[in-house]
């Protein structure tokens, strides 16, 4: 991971965390892990929940917590419950700054751990579902500090969801199920920048692809990307393969199930179990077969038909494959740990100056500057302006 | 009818310069026929030939012309399409490097863009008839024309006459029997004199090569022929390629329409079928397949297109293209029943893949030219198609066909073909031949510097173990690239 690896030296020296707690709620994976060591690198303390219940990696918490005397709360299989009380048990360490992925922990600290909040400093936030879920926080008026909208900047967007969630979606549904690809009707729902990402592979791999949307700009893009877009309602009764990518709801629901072919393969790649209505799944089986292969639970549906539901409706990349490869999580940590130091550096701003509560971009230059470091680490050298072209581009009175 | 009164028939002679601009343009793009003209100049194996020509008369086909005369060839031509000529093209030929416009010193050509039926197969007809000599003694043929004038003359004179078209017979088929009816009446023998001269033919595409097939199978075929199509350096190239380039190409200069986003559907998914498919999902189309070989749908399917009939997608695609070499794919009653505006084109070698009589025989339909090789055709509820090249192939109809670099490859398949079907007679007995897979393969090796491709050699021991020789051939005569 080499941008954390430069950036953890950056850190050594200019130790922007220093006497800072840090909760954080990731995927307690080996890129998380190394999140960790960096943010200790700076300065923090840290302690770590996992920010879904299967996800886990048992033997890198169990690493983090020996060997990097980091507080760790996480266990691969945790019923929901367990998975709550460990996010307290992170927020217990009353931190300065939270990271999240997914928005539980600032949900958990709003709803459940209210005492803390008044020593939260700012966080940041990794993923869409999150930023969604805070910006409905921040609309009310409820949500008590700034935290930086981690997950949505232009280089995130483009090398983790569309390269990396696009690449590690189809990773989960092949070890899953093993099912050729190339002329199956593969239906992805939605084509965000993870969407387009999904469905651009399963194309590269030979699928024909259809996609559903509710926006009618990027309907517009798929359309002039060659790819089929459907009502779901008219796509169900074509797909082989069902990947949901929106980050909404009943994206696949019982009506939808009706009318499928045997034999579908259902995923969900978006980061709630939301997307694919299970529950409706398995009201309609006369019978579940679990684990027919490793994460792939078979319904059938009694009307002649079976219907494959892998990872049981949850996040596919992480659940059945490893979730983004390293390069992807160098990137999007490299981000957050630029925009968290960032964060760190206001703290001692005079009151006027300090980042007002709500949901912020990540700034442009933090953005400029983890694309650099990626530039950096496959030896590509760009152009630089030069002070005329630089001249050209901030006049105004130059023209024809 | 003499030909010393016709030295050639181009549309304008002041269009040569222009003509010759370009070929200098596309001798740069054709390294294959320029090493040609290098390798063989100095031996002139073609001299003594003369070689009738029926190809599209295009800027390419003029650096094969020249390099055909450089290796000694009498030559005389005529387009194999009535829409494929490019004038200046023709114009630049017939006035030949050394000549003026008043002073034309290059060869009999007979072609022009727009032809009628009556003036094609005059034009045929006259590339075919040679002053001084009983014809021809090598045909380089496209699609066979030329060959099927030598043959049916020939067989016409066996029989004691040219029968008469009976009334379903198409409008082509008619204007033949009437051409030859003439020629046997005016020249007796002339065909079968001419057959016997002609030591061979090469002949450049699928549908031609077809014809000769069935001749030899029936045991008509009258003199060998070279399957150029078959090389890989050319069906693979110029089929695959060539149309990827050349299919949007056309379908951009006739109608300008945005193609992503679109339903294009695209009728066989052979070399020409994957090479357009390819190109339209290129920019953006979301394409169909039709297919009825199970072996090529199953390739499109795998290729991640859609397989669907005709039928299916009738009144859904906005883009049909033709690519089968079959007949009758697109019926009027299909296009009848197609959106608003959907735009029709063929790219198949003949004009018989779109039923365009049956177009114009449907009641109340009205043509409207939008612009050269681009109608509208509007039927009586209001809604129109627009058909490209009045459904002959529109990548030479509404652009400039295949690129000079494709056209390379393929027309140096021709003049290899050419120089060992005259040179070597007694290994090429009157059948269908392909040519050896060494002499593809130097046509491979001619145009890889031109792209700065560093080839790897094989060792020795490399080559002992795959069963091979270091210069190749490197693959058995099966192999399927």
């Amino acid at each position: 991971m080499p941008v954390m690896a430069g950036l953890m030296r950056r850190f050594n020296d200019t130790r922007p965390f220093d006497g800072l707690r840090i909760a954080a709620c990731l995927h307690v994976t080996a890129e998380t892990a190394m999140m960790v060591r960096l943010l200790r690198a700076g300065g923090a303390q840290v302690s770590l929940a996992a920010s879904n219940p299967l996800s886990t990696q048992d033997d890198i918490a169990a690493a983090l917590a020996a060997r990097h005397g980091t507080a760790v709360f996480a266990r691969a299989g945790v019923d929901r419950r367990g998975y709550y009380r460990h996010i307290e048990r992170a927020l217990a360490s009353e931190p300065d700054l939270v990271i999240d992925d997914g928005g539980d922990l600032v949900n958990t600290l709003h709803t459940q751990a209210t005492a803390l909040l008044k020593n939260v400093k700012g966080g940041c936030e990794s993923t869409t579902t999150g930023v969604i879920r805070l910006r409905r926080m921040a609309a009310e008026g409820a949500l008590a500090f700034p935290v930086i909208a981690a997950h949505d900047t232009a280089v995130k967007r483009l090398v983790e969801g569309t390269c990396g969630t696009g690449q590690s979606v189809i990773d989960g549904i092949l070890r899953a199920t093993n099912t050729l690809l190339a002329g199956k009707t593969v239906v992805v729902a939605g084509f965000g920048p993870s969407g387009r990402g999904v469905a651009e592979r399963a194309r590269g791999l030979g699928a024909q692809v259809i996609v559903t949307e509710i926006d009618p700009v990027r309907a517009l893009d798929a359309s002039l990307h060659g790819f089929r877009v459907l009502p779901m309602a008219q796509a169900a009764p074509l797909g082989e393969v069902f990947i949901t990518v929106t980050g909404n709801r009943d994206v696949l629901t019982a009506e939808h199930l009706e009318a499928m072919r045997d034999g579908a393969i259902l995923a969900n790649a978006g980061h709630f179990d939301v997307e694919i209505d299970v529950r409706a799944l398995a009201a309609h089986a006369v019978q579940v077969h679990q684990d027919v292969r490793p994460h792939v639970d078979a319904y059938d549906l009694g009307n002649g038909r079976t219907v494959l539901l892998l990872a049981e409706g949850r996040v596919v990349n992480l659940v059945a494959a490893e979730g983004h490869p390293p390069e992807v999580m160098d990137l999007a940590f490299g981000i957050e740990a630029l925009a968290l130091a960032w964060l760190a550096g206001t703290v001692s701003q005079e009151p006027g100056d300090k980042l007002q509560p709500g949901v912020h971009e990540v700034p442009a230059d933090i953005d400029a500057e983890a694309a650099r470091l990626v530039l950096a680490t496959t030896g590509t050298s760009i152009d630089a302006l030069t002070p005329a072209q630089q001249a050209y581009l901030d006049s105004w009175r130059i023209g024809s | 009818m003499s030909a010393d009164q016709h030295p050639f028939q181009v549309a304008d002679l002041s269009l040569a310069s222009f003509g010759r601009k370009e070929i200098q343009l596309a001798e740069h793009e054709m390294p294959g026929l320029m090493a040609m003209r290098e390798e063989y100049a100095p031996s002139q194996p073609l001299r003594g030939a003369r070689i009738t020509g029926s190809l599209h008369m295009t800027i390419q086909t003029a650096v094969l012309i020249e390099t055909l005369t450089a290796l000694g060839a009498q030559v005389r031509w005529a387009s194999c399409n009535i829409f494929s000529t490019q004038d200046h093209a023709a114009a630049a030929v017939a006035v030949g490097p050394d000549g003026t416009p008043d002073n034309p010193r290059g060869i009999p050509v007979f072609a022009w863009k727009g032809e009628t039926l009556e003036e094609y197969w005059r034009c045929t007809e006259l590339a075919l008839t040679w002053p001084d000599s009983d014809g021809p003694n090598m045909i380089l043929d496209d699609g066979g024309d030329a060959t099927l004038f030598v043959h049916k003359g020939a067989e016409y004179e066996q029989a004691g006459g040219v029968p008469s078209p009976s009334n379903d017979d198409p409008e082509e088929w008619v204007i033949i029997l009437d051409r030859l009816r003439n020629s046997l009446a005016d020249h007796p023998g002339k065909w079968t004199k001419a057959a016997k001269a002609i030591r061979g033919v090469t002949e450049e595409t699928t549908t031609g090569v077809h014809r000769l097939y069935e001749m030899a199978k029936a045991g008509t075929l009258l003199f060998p022929a070279i399957n150029v199509n078959d090389s890989v350096t050319k069906s693979k190239f110029d089929n695959k390629y060539g149309c990827r380039h050349s299919l949007i190409d056309g379908i951009k200069r006739g109608t300008d329409v945005l193609i992503g986003g679109k339903v294009a559907l695209v009728c066989g998914y052979g070399d020409v079928g994957k090479g357009c498919a390819e190109s339209l999902r290129g920019q953006g189309a979301r394409v169909i397949v039709t297919e009825v070989d199970p072996i090529c749908a199953l390739q499109a399917a795998m290729d991640g297109y859609q397989v669907a009939t005709l039928e299916d997608v009738i009144d859904k695609a906005d883009i049909f293209v033709t690519a089968t070499g079959n007949r009758d794919v697109i019926t009027a009653d299909h296009m009848s029943r197609m959106k608003h505006q959907a735009i029709v084109g063929n790219i198949g070698h003949f004009d018989n893949e779109i039923d365009m009589a049956g177009l114009a025989r449907t009641n109340g339909v009205t043509r409207t030219v939008i612009k050269p090789q681009v109608d509208e055709w509007t039927f009586p509820d209001g809604h129109a198609i627009i058909v490209l090249s009045e459904g002959r192939l529109l990548n030479l109809g509404n652009a400039t066909g295949h690129p000079s670099f494709v056209m390379s490859n393929s027309f140096t398949n021709q003049v290899i073909a050419q120089v060992e079907l005259f040179t070597k007679r007694e290994e090429y007995p009157i059948a269908v031949h392909t040519l050896p897979k060494h002499l593809d393969e130097k046509v491979a090796r001619l145009h890889l510097d031109a792209l700065g491709v560093r080839l790897t050699t094989l060792t020795k021991e490399q080559a002992d173990y795959i069963g091979v020789t270091v210069d190749g051939p490197y693959k058995p005569e099966h192999y399927r690239y």
